[in-house]
């Protein structure tokens, strides 16, 4: 039996029919989880021996109108990657936070704060992070018109004509003849 | 007046503001290789100590703010290099959220190098191209800046709120 494979009949074994396990490839295991069973699930993983919490992301599925929070660990001793997934509505559910359990997802979860708006309960500081001054809607969220706000934002009438368009005289500002 | 030219334009200390990758073509034109030293360009440390700025690439918000505070700090006269497409059009960040797209709205820009990235080569051809303009006096993008403070600040305070970030007398 494969490292992998024991890790999977461990999670089954404890968490039964709640969650949903499968191997993706070689050293990669999946878990998809509802929301209340990802913290149990970090704090088993950890003390089995994932002591690295190597990354949270977020995924915007905007059409489902989810958000889909992966949890990435990574073990050391087994040299397996674990992915644990849950998905949270977009604008109504909120997530507890994980650090309790790994210390290391306080600033992950103020960036996912920043960029995509989940709210994490019990983080002690969701406030500004990576943006300054940032207003209007998370500019990682599937609705961000990115191309419009430049236009408005940077100075940029039509940004593919703008930009990609060679002039005669370059604009060099007030003042010139360009 | 003609000496002073000729002076200033063969002793310019360049400060380097390394926002982006660009930084990584100044080593090798500093030193020995390509050593920019012997057309009198020297690496300085502070913005009060240098005539030359370098906008080594990207841009982001957060940046900008801190490369107009060094700008603003720098005496006359003073020239800036746009260094890297990013200076020109925003280059592979064209549509990002948080890149300023044309560095001529925020501070006036003597000349630009095109590419992504620069060589070494195209550096030391565009500080010899500076030095002509000084040379005859058409290096004089640092004017632009006093005569149309109030157009320059506009578009500053589009992207950022200055006020905040101004040099506080």
């Amino acid at each position: 039996m494969t490292q992998e494979e024991k890790i999977k009949k461990d999670i089954e074994t404890t968490f039964g029919e709640l969650v949903n396990v499968n191997i993706q490839r070689e050293k990669r295991v999946r878990v998809n989880a509802p929301k209340n069973m990802v913290l149990p699930i970090l704090a088993y993983l950890k003390q089995r021996g994932f002591h690295q919490f190597t990354l949270l992301t977020c995924v915007d599925w905007i059409n489902d109108g989810e958000f889909e929070l992966v949890y990435n660990l990574y073990s050391l001793s087994y040299n397996v990657h674990v992915l644990i997934s849950t998905r949270i509505k977009r604008d109504t559910e909120t997530m507890p936070t994980a650090i309790n359990v790994y210390e290391m997802a306080f600033d992950y979860e103020r960036e996912i704060h920043e960029m995509f708006g989940v709210v994490f309960e019990g983080h002690p500081r969701l406030d500004e992070f990576l943006l300054e001054d940032w207003k209007g809607i998370p500019p990682m969220r599937k609705d961000f018109d990115t191309r419009k706000y430049v236009e408005e934002k940077f100075g940029v009438k039509d940004l593919t004509k703008e930009l990609f368009t060679r002039k005669e005289q370059p604009y060099r500002g007030p003042g010139s003849n360009g | 007046m003609k000496l002073f030219k000729f002076s200033q334009s063969r002793s310019l200390w360049m400060m380097h503001f390394c926002t982006g990758c660009g930084a990584v073509e100044l080593p090798p034109t500093m030193t020995s290789r390509f050593d920019m030293e012997r057309f009198g360009i020297m690496p300085m440390a502070t913005p009060r100590q240098s005539d030359l700025l370098l906008i080594t690439g990207y841009l982001t918000i957060k940046t900008l703010k801190r490369v107009v505070r060094a700008y603003e700090q720098m005496p006359t006269p003073r020239y800036v290099i746009g260094f890297g497409s990013c200076t020109i059009n925003g280059g592979m960040y064209w549509d990002s959220y948080n890149v300023i797209k044309k560095l001529e709205l925020y501070i006036p820009v003597d000349l630009y190098i095109n590419g992504c990235m620069p060589r070494p080569e195209a550096i030391i051809d565009a500080f010899l191209k500076l030095r002509e303009m000084i040379a005859k006096g058409e290096a004089n993008a640092w004017k632009k800046y006093i005569e149309n403070y109030e157009w320059y600040k506009k578009n500053q305070s589009e992207v950022f709120d200055v006020e905040k970030w101004s040099v506080k007398k």
